[in-house]
């Protein structure tokens, strides 16, 4: 694996050589396949490879990027980056990258998952665990990845990491509009259960049979962690140094104030055992846990070293890629692991404490009509079962939480003692570890 | 330009391996450059060349993808051998099918009068710039400002086993900006799009330092003179741009073949649309809603789709009828039809499935200004911020961006942040008068796991909506 290390140290010389005050390089080995599945059958068997270099350069104030996908032609095309770079606008906002002498974490992928190579046995093990659960359509993918990197950087970055992921995602039916959703997301063989995974969706599916249109109005949310890992995709975003300077942040002007209730304390954990577990950030930086919203109160911004100066502060080792990397823009500090702590509540307790509200499974399509304000809406998906007097009576459908966010967090009074790593898709986005959350009197809505 | 002889010996090894129906090669090259200003400050600038391949196995017992970057016989040979191993260790028992499609040898190619490769990265810095000094000129505080030019040039070179032989070039610019208007202690949001294929011409014909001029004065004007609507039954009349969302969201999807079928089940949904339902009334004969790859310009344009098949206009509402459902090769054998070429993928790392290309509502015969001069109280709702739509399509939202009020078949105040919650069949039921002159928007649509971005048209005439509930 230090290969990669090895190239991105070399093709960093290429980039001083050709005349590069700063530069970056991180070059990237991504190994993924997928199985998908739908109507409980398997429709695909994909696998895709990709090995390329994110080179970043500045002459002076001129900087450029590169995604470097044909690494054989490396050194002809970092010196044809720095010329171009020579020729660019000054972007006179940039101040430099990180520089020091880093210590890093060592990782290790779990080699078992790297070796795997016939994944559909544990398809087929979530598929029928769902249909004994009463299921009758089960879809859904099985990812195994195994990401490279290694790191380079004219300010002393020089590491290489390491992680390998299963991420087992099962919807069950049990009638056209009756579904549930449940994920398996671990770093360890070990640790997936396909059975389980399709059982619980399985079950949820079986819950929220027969539902009936919802009522509008306020009600108590309770929140599975598929749910809060959507709104934390939209949150965690607004949290970006790039999103409050471009006005687009319910959180701007808003450092030490509060922005949740004093049950929440939130942050951004790369270091944490997981199946996104990173040991630097695109600058070369290494990560580490920042605590973001402590108690409620907003503590800082997700920073790279040039937002940080800005702000005049200090990187939070959050750096973005700097070349597009899937739909992650280049130059925004991200997010790379949020985690909401855990509270002290049981999920039974909080549905036996809630005396008319709905407890809901997984959400999707959340959009803002104010970045700024936080106004928004999601529309929950799978199963939404109603609460009455503490106990579940039915389940609904069709309905629509419209919301301010920050008003969502600030109305939360409860968090599940137990947490969940969740992963879906492009909704329950970046991967997270959540708990169940309890939100009171949100607004409900649905079509006239 | 892509060797012809490295696509046609991965093929070989991809024939060569057990008896598939059907194996395809794709590789491409991708030249793209991103170049972004932050309030009148260049950010970041990335250029990239992109080369790799794909190949995809169809046996009658699965089907395997491999996709990698770098084109050689080598890294081509893996993918193929992959491909089948893949696609033989899926063992369905019911047999894989794939509707037939003539070979199709051919070149196409989208022309450009000013070629993207001849317009630097210094000038498209300087075409951001220049939007942006003129929004900050404008005299409207803009607390936001970010604006994005984005070029690629694709070229590609498709083979298969029933002698389809097609190369292509495909040049694509887009350019976004994403605002934040403040006045009187409240704020307002636009984010645009602006794409199409072709070359920098297309940019030159947006008249952007015109146009987000107008967009930050009308969201100012939203707020400072803007006014909620009392919730209530009015007549709604939609601009183009809410009349291709709706296209888009509320037609489009739903007749993707590969949701009808459960394909997406467990991402973008199923669809309430079921496969018995052509011919089943969905709205007013007002409604007709065609998808069509083939626009000269347009930014979802192909000539033909990602399995070799001929694009063509769908019919995908028509009269108010379901007509057409968007399909593959792979959906078209499972519904007994052909393909209607809704192949795509966003690169060649990712397997196609099917999208759609530029969705908008037919033209009708009424002029612009008759469709709002017979409503006697109700909104002009030309733009909007806020939306989303249930993952089988059948419950919307809209929320205006720009809007108005109409009283007695005048337009008065804006009407500000007005929503339209509604049903699929209660949208399209409610139509009843639509303009002659078509507008389209540029947009990503997204669907696929991973996702997929897939650059589409929105679009539609000004239409109107008799009775609906607004708030």
């Amino acid at each position: 694996m230090s290969a990669l290390k090895d190239t991105a140290e070399e093709i960093l010389g290429f980039a001083r050589d050709a005349g590069a005050d700063d530069a970056v390089v991180e070059v990237f080995d991504h190994r993924t396949n997928q199985v998908r599945y739908s109507n409980s059958r398997i429709d695909a068997s994909n696998w895709w490879s990709l090995t390329h270099a994110h080179v970043f350069v500045a002459v002076g104030k001129r900087t450029l990027s590169t995604d470097l996908l044909d690494m054989s032609s490396s050194k002809a095309s970092v010196e044809s980056l720095v010329r171009n770079a020579r020729l660019s606008p000054e972007n006179s906002e940039y101040t430099g990258i990180a520089s020091g002498k880093f210590k890093y974490r060592k990782s290790r992928a779990d080699p078992r998952i790297v070796a795997m190579r016939s994944p559909t046995k544990h398809v087929h093990d979530a598929i029928s665990a769902a249909t004994r659960e009463g299921a009758a359509e089960v879809g859904g993918t099985l990812f195994i990845r195994h990401r490279m990197a290694g790191i380079a950087s004219s300010g002393g970055a020089l590491a290489e990491d390491e992680s390998a992921a299963l991420e087992l995602s099962v919807r069950a039916f049990s009638q056209p509009e009756a579904s549930g959703h449940a994920l398996c997301c671990t770093h360890k063989l070990s640790g997936l259960d396909a059975r389980m995974t399709g059982s619980r969706a399985g079950q949820m599916a079986m819950l929220a049979k027969d539902p009936v249109p919802g009522e509008v109005g306020k009600t108590d949310l309770i929140m599975e962690p598929m749910f809060l890992g959507e709104l934390m995709n939209a949150t965690t975003m607004m949290l970006s140094a790039f999103l409050v300077e471009v006005g687009m942040s319910m959180f701007a002007k808003k450092i030490g104030k509060k922005v949740a209730s004093e049950e929440v304390t939130m942050a951004d954990d790369p270091t944490m055992p997981s199946f996104s577990q990173k040991a630097f950030d695109h600058e070369g930086v290494p990560t580490r846990r920042t605590t973001l919203i402590d108690k409620g109160v907003l503590k800082t911004y997700l920073h790279d070293t040039s937002t940080a100066k800005r702000f005049k502060t200090k990187t939070t080792g959050n750096s973005g890629p700097f070349a597009p990397l899937g739909l992650d823009q280049p130059g925004v500090p991200l997010a790379f692991h949020p985690a909401v702590e855990p509270g002290d509540w049981s999920v039974e307790e909080m549905i036996a404490d809630t005396k008319d509200g709905l407890y809901l499974n997984n959400t999707w399509y959340t959009r803002f009509q104010s970045y700024s304000m936080g106004d928004f809406s999601t529309i929950p998906r799978d199963a939404i079962l109603k609460v009455k007097d503490g106990r579940i009576v039915g389940a609904v459908k069709n309905i629509r939480v419209s919301e301010n966010m920050l008003s969502l967090w600030k109305s939360i009074d409860a968090l599940s003692k137990s947490t969940e790593d969740v992963y879906w898709w492009d909704e329950v986005a970046p991967p997270s570890t959540l708990p169940t959350a309890r939100a009171r009197g949100m607004n409900i809505t649905r079509s006239s | 330009m892509i060797d012809e002889d490295l696509v046609e010996s991965v093929l070989d090894v991809a024939m060569s391996q057990g008896r598939p129906i059907l194996a395809e090669v794709r590789a491409e090259t991708i030249e793209s450059s991103d170049v972004a200003v932050k309030s009148g400050v260049v950010s970041s600038i990335v250029t990239s060349r992109d080369a790799g391949m794909n190949v995809r196995v169809v046996l009658p017992t699965g089907i395997g993808f491999a996709a990698s970057n770098g084109l050689s016989k080598a890294v081509g040979a893996e993918l193929a051998k992959r491909a089948y191993m893949l696609a033989r260790n899926v063992r369905l028992k019911h047999r894989v099918e794939m509707a037939p499609e003539p070979p199709v040898r051919t070149d196409w190619e989208v022309r450009q009068d000013k070629p993207l490769a001849d317009v630097s990265i210094e000038e498209q810095a300087g075409f951001l710039k220049r939007v942006d000094s003129a929004v900050a000129k404008s005299k409207v505080k803009v607390e936001g400002r970010f604006f994005e030019v984005r070029t690629t040039q694709t070229h590609g070179r498709f083979a298969n086993s029933d002698g389809s032989r097609i190369s292509s070039y495909l040049p694509r610019v887009r350019v976004d900006s994403a605002l934040v208007v403040t006045s009187k202690g409240e704020s307002e949001q636009s984010m645009r799009e602006f794409g199409g294929t072709g070359g920098w011409e297309l940019v030159d014909g947006w008249d952007l330092e015109k146009a987000l001029v107008d967009e930050v004065r009308m969201l100012k004007n939203v707020i400072d003179k803007g006014k909620a609507v009392k919730p209530g039954k009015y007549d709604l009349v939609c601009g183009p741009e809410v009349a291709g969302i709706a296209a888009h969201e509320s037609c489009g999807h739903p007749m993707e073949a590969d949701r009808i079928l459960g394909r997406e089940m467990s991402q973008a949904g199923k669809s309430f649309v079921k496969p018995e339902m052509i011919n089943f009334r969905i709205g007013s004969e007002y409604a007709t809603v065609v998808d069509d790859p083939t626009i000269p310009g347009s930014y979802g344009y192909y000539a033909y789709d990602q399995e070799g098949v001929r694009a063509r206009p769908r019919y995908l509402y028509k009269e108010g009828l379901i007509n057409e459902f968007l399909t593959n090769r792979e959906t078209a054998a499972t519904l007994g039809c052909l393909s209607n070429a809704s192949s795509r993928s966003e690169t060649y790392i990712k397997e196609p499935i099917v999208r759609m290309a530029n969705t908008h509502v037919a033209a009708g015969d009424f002029e612009d200004d008759e469709i709002f001069g017979s409503v006697k109280e109700g909104v002009l709702m030309h733009s909007f911020t806020e939306w989303n739509i249930d993952d089988k399509r059948y419950n919307q939202k809209y929320v205006s961006r720009e809007a108005y009020f109409i009283e007695d078949g005048e337009l008065g105040l804006p009407a500000k942040r007005c929503a339209l919650e509604i049903t699929t069949p209660g949208f399209w039921g409610s139509l009843d008068a639509v303009s002659k002159t078509v507008k389209h928007n540029a947009a990503e649509c997204g669907k696929g796991d991973p996702m997929q971005s897939a650059a589409v048209f929105t679009g539609g005439p000004m239409m109107r909506l008799r009775g609906v509930y607004l708030k």
